[in-house]
């Protein structure tokens, strides 16, 4: 009875986020935000990722901004140099990247904890120069300009109306799918690992295996968000996925709540407000910026969207006292 | 011996640097009994039970389980041939509530991959169902059906040693290993988990444990293993065991230091 009430009210909610969502790029509501809601939903793509990889299964990644940079490099390079459609190029790309990960995880989980760490932040490190460096294919430090939008058949998604629902739907396709491995025996396995290893071998689970699948697949989303971004903006530079860049696409899946698929979004849309907001504050944002985040972890250590739950489900119980209680 | 061993070692050797923690084992374990490990601290039989779940390799000597060598097979693939074990610090999953626990010990009786999970496909669809059924069982089996959506770790220590072996259970093991179930357990939960021991042989499942608490193991086991520093010094009935001079002599320079 009470999950029956529970998973209608869920139901609802997810209903009225996604009246929201599809209203936000129409001019008379949001419209001026689309750019910023398209940002959004690339980050959160990115973010899912890192949930399940950090959230679920413990392992942490500093050097996310390189599989998000070989996606966006890749779709670059392939569809404006070598006239690639995008299409497949964003294809090609997600598969590199998550055959590229996949192979580095071997060596890469060898480590654990603050040598895991150093070891992804130094994966993060060298990509951001080989962006910089390879100037004959990236562009180096100037970037590259001039690549072609994505599009279907004669639809060409040239306008940010047009892209925000391409890539809104990407990222709720990539947050369904992911919900759907938390909930079964690959996302138990995935958490089993995070609680013990020791114990998570013992019941038969292939540890390494599954450490490095995940990790391919958190880089197989950041290299198709890094594609997105690269077809919206129809412009790349190395900037965009520097050591900062992973320390906040980590920044960004903490305040989501690691240990839940949909705070992803909180996660993202958090942040791009929050730098959006401050840009007002003019120098002051870094350390308001810093200022928030502490907050945020000192008071929700599970994260905005956990704590946000928490106080929904309290209302919900105390609305329902009040409806049944005389 | 006759014919029926689960599992049998070979001159067993376990050496850290220059300590050996195992000094060439011989052991044969008869299939269907309660087996106890006994021995004063620092015997080596943790390390024994780390070597037959594969935790580290073994310096010499063999490991063999319904006659089939042990020695290379990685831990992982040990649970899906029917040998599982417990841990003394319990190791539950935090993170999962009490039947995510036990679902999670079906993982190498089900196949499904990443790919069913993330499109639930039919097959993943059958085995989840299959899953969920089965791990209800074995939470039932030891009694914890009530407190199947309870966070794993929410329960008090006794329930939780429970719920590992309910966990362990679940991966429908031909040999169990237990390691010091009864620790920091109350007469009453001890009384539970000897019952459970009793109900999981009855199953037909081999069981071995390493445990201090004498009282408990002279009531359970039917054969008993003593080792002291690495070497095996007797085995025998509980009654036998208890007798033997070497034994008596490990235990009480022990407790005279």
């Amino acid at each position: 009875m009470l999950t029956k009430v529970k998973s209608k009210w869920n139901y609802l909610v997810i209903a009225a986020l996604l009246v929201l969502l599809l209203l936000i790029p129409f001019e008379w509501f949001l419209g001026q935000y689309t750019h910023l809601a398209i940002f959004i939903g690339i980050y959160t793509i990115v973010t899912v990722g890192l949930c399940l990889l950090m959230g679920y299964t413990g392992q942490v990644s500093l050097g996310q901004a390189a599989f998000f940079g070989m996606g966006a490099y890749v779709s670059a390079i392939l569809s404006k140099t070598y006239g690639v459609n995008p299409w497949l190029a964003m294809f090609i790309a997600a598969v590199m990247t998550g055959a590229f990960a996949y192979f580095i995880g071997y060596p890469i989980f060898r480590l654990k904890g603050n040598y895991l760490a150093m070891a992804t932040l130094g994966l993060g490190l060298i990509m951001w120069i080989l962006f910089r460096q390879l100037v004959q294919y990236t562009g180096g430090p100037d970037g590259m300009v001039g690549i072609p939008y994505l599009s279907i058949g004669g639809f060409v998604f040239d306008t940010s109306f047009k892209r925000y629902f391409l890539i809104w739907f990407f990222c709720l396709v990539i947050l369904l799918i992911s919900q759907n491995i938390v909930r079964s025996r690959t996302g138990r396995a995935l958490r089993a690992i995070h609680g013990s290893e020791a114990a998570a071998e013992s019941l038969g689970i292939n540890v390494d295996q599954f450490k490095v699948k995940i990790l391919a697949l958190s880089a197989v989303y950041a290299s198709l968000a890094g594609s997105l971004y690269v077809h919206h903006l129809r412009f790349v530079s190395p900037q965009s996925f520097d050591f900062l860049a992973s320390v906040k696409l980590v920044v960004m899946a903490v305040i989501g709540g690691l240990a839940s698929v949909w705070g992803a979004i909180f996660g993202s849309g958090t942040t791009h407000v929050l730098s959006e907001v401050l840009r007002k504050a003019g120098e002051w944002d870094i350390i308001i910026y810093g200022l928030i985040l502490m907050l945020i972890m000192i008071f929700m250590p599970g994260g905005l969207f956990v704590k946000l739950k928490e106080i929904f489900e309290r209302l919900r119980l105390r609305y329902r006292q009040r409806g049944v209680e005389p | 011996m006759s014919g029926s061993e689960i599992l049998e070692t070979k001159s067993l050797t376990k050496a850290f640097g220059g300590l050996v923690a195992l000094d060439k084992i011989d052991l044969s374990l008869q299939a269907g009994k309660i087996t106890a490990i006994i021995g004063p601290n620092g015997a080596g039989k943790t390390t024994l039970f780390n070597l037959i779940a594969g935790v580290y390799p073994v310096s010499s000597g063999q490991i063999y389980f319904q006659g089939k060598i042990l020695n290379k097979i990685p831990a992982h693939k040990r649970a899906a041939m029917g040998i599982v074990r417990t841990f003394q610090h319990v190791h539950l999953f935090g993170n999962m509530t009490v039947l995510e626990n036990v679902m999670s010990g079906r993982h190498p009786r089900s196949s499904y991959g990443f790919l069913e999970s993330a499109f639930r496909l039919p097959k993943a669809r059958r085995e989840e169902e299959s899953i969920s059924l089965n791990a209800i069982k074995y939470l039932n089996l030891v009694g914890l059906g009530t407190h199947a959506e309870h966070d794993a770790l929410s329960l008090p220590l006794g329930q939780q040693k429970l719920l590992a072996i309910a966990r362990a259970m679940a991966t429908d093991p031909r040999l169990i290993l237990l390691d010091e179930p009864g620790a920091g357990l109350n007469t009453l939960e001890k009384r539970q988990l000897s019952d459970l021991i009793r109900n999981i042989r009855e199953m037909g499942i081999s069981v071995v444990l390493v445990e201090h608490d004498m009282p408990l193991v002279m009531g359970l086991a039917e054969w008993v293993i003593v080792l002291d520093s690495g070497q095996k010094i007797a085995e025998g009935t509980a009654a036998q065991v208890q007798k033997n001079p070497k034994v008596i002599a490990a235990y009480l320079g022990e407790e005279v230091e």
